[in-house]
């Protein structure tokens, strides 16, 4: 017989909900992973590296590769370009109307990347609505100059510049106004300052998230999908796309290896992001301040000018361009007022049962993630906080990693996992059970961080004492850090609607009859030939997705800080 | 709360699966033309709702082999582009043989002997070019010449069915054969997707000149595209489109009446309207198209092209130096 051993309640009620939570995270956050290493290598019936040296060998498969560097390199460039720009303006200096200049700043990450492909084709070339109507365009056989790697590098650089900005900012944040202080009274001055103190200080941050955004373009597929499969410009999740659109699963194990190939790139990307974070950490914890606070004295308009230009370039003039196709009759004919129509609007959103469908897909998608992860992740959060042992904290590692892993990555172990699941006769290949299992598993960790930020700040006092008046853990989760997480979990959901009603990479491989989603049908649209009516669903997609933003910057002032990935 | 967590995965299943008077379609024909057919079926049949789905021909029958694959329910009914490719999902028995009573307004060359499958419209292709080009060309040896260098988009074999037959017919052809597309290759002729990308490039002005099926020139210069089209002088290749019921059909009573509707004269009304040469004999060509009997087809052997289809394919990518 045995005798309870350990009285403290806390701790033997949470003990069991580790199991029940934890494995099930754990489950689909690795399990196709691992499945993929699986498939790759043949294990289970007979170890072979035959698969991997025959893929590898390729042609196809080391230019693919080389693309995929190239792009994501470059990309990374021109992403530190404009997001370092921005990240010093804003942290350090006295412009105005910063939260504005943010959010707009952080429109293009929002926007999924098909459409900003879509809307920037639209801008240059003989194709461009704006530019015949203008009496600009280039003559007649000019090529489209964005169907190229130059093109895909600029397009992934403007994409992603919002992470180079955000992880910056952050760093810039922490630098204390002591130091900056310290330097002047030695008599350094502008430059000096910016060169000696604050560059130097900022590096690791810059550095982390160079690695994260170099990370994030080499697993995007919008754009090289859009631009380089007509120049015939492969990259690793193009390459694994066409081999699998055209020939079916029985080329998944090849595949298989593409994956593992890009996944090994990813992952060196994301522990080189590590290592620079943990450096960043060491280099300033225990110094406190205010942050720096430069004047720009009389500069200020113009450096504000040259901000605003900007974000005119890169958000306002594509969205132009893209509304202004939208809205011909057919694709070739300038618009203008006799010209203009509604037509595609009205086949869109009015006519088509695949838009109507995908739209109720992608937010039936996107509303199921939310909803499941925030019940997921509320005990999650709160476990890993209150019990930290190897278990937690391995989870808390895990959930990265579907995440950081490309999308093609995660959708091809899906495949794989789900085309059959273990000791049944079920398949969810081709249901949008498999899509949603695959955004649980990769947006797991969207929602996650902001509520462990929201629980780490909470006091366990509050919790003992409901504990020591009778409280089972289900009630104290409910009663005390329910409430308190709740505005936390609320961004988080909104957060993980947003990402996931964009999503194209894992779905273009998991989509079958009647499951598209938003991303795959403007996809598949461009890719038949009706430009006018891929760019009214793409119009009609930026709309939500601003109106979504908006309502959490509106939402943001009682929120509790961290919540809001745009405001530090 | 365990019941909800068990009503849940069946929910997502279950829409999904084949229920009586649904009739699953899968089509490689433009969104708005399988909107408007679908629409006029059910009009015609309101008991049955119909859902379809959309993909290039390629695409559609990897995505076939998948769901057959892993037991994922199938479609009832294919419309899609040619001839070849339903001719080798019959060899490999994956179709019904389903004598419609239309079928005696068709000449027997459209359809399958056993009922297999039957053409619905005549796709030819021809040549497309932007109305701002300088020359017009005449003929599909025109598009080698030096002029043209750089200048031409056509839609790839490996991509497109109508393609894939373009180029059986072409390579089969005495006087074009192989040497035509080695030069075609050797002028920089853009072959990467579908006859979409084509459009596009071709409307755009990105390339003046492209290889394209008639409905998607001619129908985009009736709503204003600066485009106009060509049946070249050695003749235009042509697919058909035919419809097929699946054997294993969920709903194989439905799709016969989709099968005899898509064949009967308002169907083949409605594809005359909707800008396609219709298959069935009396119905008229829409405006701008010459009438069935004043095109000059070039010949082609389907089982021919059918045995060659590999053989071909991997040809075309040798010589266009794809990898």
């Amino acid at each position: 017989m045995i005798v309870s051993g350990d009285r403290n309640p806390i701790s033997r009620s949470s003990d069991r909900l580790i199991p029940l939570l934890l494995v099930p995270v754990a489950l689909i956050s690795l399990g196709p992973i691992l499945r993929l290493l699986a498939e790759g290598f043949g294990l289970g019936d007979g170890a072979t590296l035959a698969h991997a040296t025959e893929v590898l060998g390729r042609e196809s498969t080391r230019i693919a590769l080389w693309h995929s560097l190239v792009t994501a390199g470059a990309g990374t460039l021109i992403s530190i370009l404009i997001g370092s720009a921005f990240a010093f303006v804003v942290a350090l200096t006295d412009i105005r109307a910063k939260s504005a200049l943010v959010f707009c700043l952080m429109i293009p990450m929002m926007i999924p990347p098909q459409i900003t492909a879509l809307a920037w084709m639209q801008v240059t070339g003989p194709s461009s609505v704006l530019l015949r109507t203008l009496g600009l365009a280039p003559p007649l056989g000019s090529p489209q100059p964005l169907h190229s790697a130059g093109g895909i590098a600029l397009l992934l650089g403007i994409q992603h510049a919002s992470i180079i900005f955000l992880t910056l900012r952050a760093g810039l944040r922490m630098i204390p106004a002591d130091l900056v202080e310290a330097a002047r009274i030695s008599a350094a001055r502008g430059w000096r300052v910016w060169a000696q103190i604050v560059l130097p200080l900022s590096l690791p941050s810059l550095a982390a998230g160079a690695a994260m955004t170099f990370v994030t373009a080499l697993g995007n597929f919008g754009i090289p999908a859009m631009l380089g499969i007509p120049a015939r410009y492969s990259t690793l999740p193009t390459l694994i796309y066409q081999r699998l659109a055209a020939m079916g699963p029985s080329v998944l194990s090849e595949v298989a290896i593409l994956a593992l190939v890009i996944g090994s790139v990813a992952i060196l990307g994301v522990l080189a992001a590590r290592l620079m974070l943990r450096r960043r950490a060491f280099g300033l914890v225990g110094l406190s301040g205010q942050p720096l606070s430069l004047s720009l004295g009389a500069s200020r308009p113009f450096v504000e000018t040259l901000l605003w230009g900007f974000i005119a370039l890169i958000l306002v003039l594509p969205l132009m361009a893209l509304v202004a196709t939208s809205l011909i009759p057919a694709y070739g004919v300038p618009l203008s007022f006799d010209t203009l129509t509604v037509k595609a609007w009205h086949e869109v959103l009015f006519r088509q049962p695949v838009t109507r469908r995908a739209y109720l897909n992608s937010l039936f998608l996107a509303t199921s993630a939310a909803l499941i992860l925030m019940v997921v992740a509320l005990p999650l959060a709160w476990l890993i906080s209150r019990r930290p042992n190897w278990a937690t904290r391995a989870v808390d590692t895990l959930v990265d990693l579907p995440y950081a892993l490309p999308g093609v990555v995660l959708a091809i172990a899906c495949i794989l996992s789900f085309m059959r699941i273990p000791f049944t006769q079920i398949t969810l290949y081709g249901t949008l059970a498999i899509i949603l299992l695959a955004y649980l598993s990769r947006f797991l960790v969207v929602m996650l961080r902001p509520v462990q930020a929201s629980v780490s700040q909470l006091d366990p006092a509050m919790e003992e004492a409901a504990a020591s008046a009778g409280a089972r853990i289900g009630r104290r989760l409910h009663t005390i850090v329910l409430p308190l997480a709740a505005p936390a979990a609320a961004a988080g959901a909104i957060l993980v609607f947003l990402t996931a009603v964009n999503e194209l990479t894992v779905s273009a491989l998991l989509w079958a009859a009647g499951t598209e989603t938003l991303g795959v049908v403007i996809f598949n649209l461009e890719d038949s030939g009706e430009t006018v009516m891929a760019s009214a669903l793409a119009g009609s997609i930026v709309a939500l997705v601003i109106l979504l933003m908006g309502v959490v910057q509106f939402a943001s002032s009682r929120l509790p800080k961290g919540t809001v990935p745009w405001q530090g | 709360m365990s019941r909800l967590a068990l009503a849940l995965p069946l929910a997502l299943v279950l829409p999904f699966a084949a229920t009586a008077g649904t009739l699953k379609l899968y089509t490689s024909q433009p969104n708005a033309d399988a909107q408007k057919t679908v629409d006029a079926f059910q009009a015609a049949n309101p008991d049955v709702t119909v859902d379809w789905v959309r993909d290039g021909t390629t695409q559609l029958m990897a995505r076939l082999a998948a769901e057959m694959e892993a037991g994922a329910p199938a479609p009832d009914v294919l419309l899609i582009a040619d001839t070849v490719t339903l001719e080798g999902l019959a060899q490999e028995g994956k179709l019904a043989a389903y004598s419609s009573p239309e079928a005696q307004a068709y000449d027997p060359a459209l359809y399958s002997k056993d009922g297999h499958y039957y053409s619905t419209k005549l796709i030819t292709t021809g040549i497309v070019y932007n109305t701002a080009a300088d020359d017009i060309p005449t003929s599909w040896a025109d598009l080698a010449k030096p002029e043209y260098k750089g200048l031409v988009a056509m839609p790839s074999p490996l991509y497109s069915g109508a393609a894939l037959i373009h180029l059986a017919a072409l390579t089969d052809d005495a006087e074009l054969g192989w040497a035509y597309y080695e030069g075609l290759a050797a002028n920089e002729a853009r072959a990467d997707g579908g006859n979409g990308g084509v459009f596009n490039a071709v409307a755009a002005g990105e390339k003046p000149y492209g290889v394209l099926v008639d409905y998607m020139a001619l129908r985009a210069k009736a709503e204003g595209s600066p485009v106009d089209f060509v049946f070249p002088e050695e003749g235009v290749t042509w697919v058909t489109e035919p419809v097929a019921i699946m054997k294993d059909a969920a709903n194989p009573a439905d799709a016969q009446k989709f099968v005899d509707f898509v064949l009967s004269e308002d169907g083949q009304n409605l594809v005359s309207e909707m800008g396609y040469i219709p298959a069935r004999t009396g119905v008229a060509s829409p405006e701008g198209f010459p009438a069935r009997d004043e095109l000059k087809l070039i010949r082609f052997d389907a089982a021919k092209a059918l045995a060659d289809t590999d053989a071909n394919k991997s040809k075309f990518a040798e010589v266009f130096g794809v990898k």
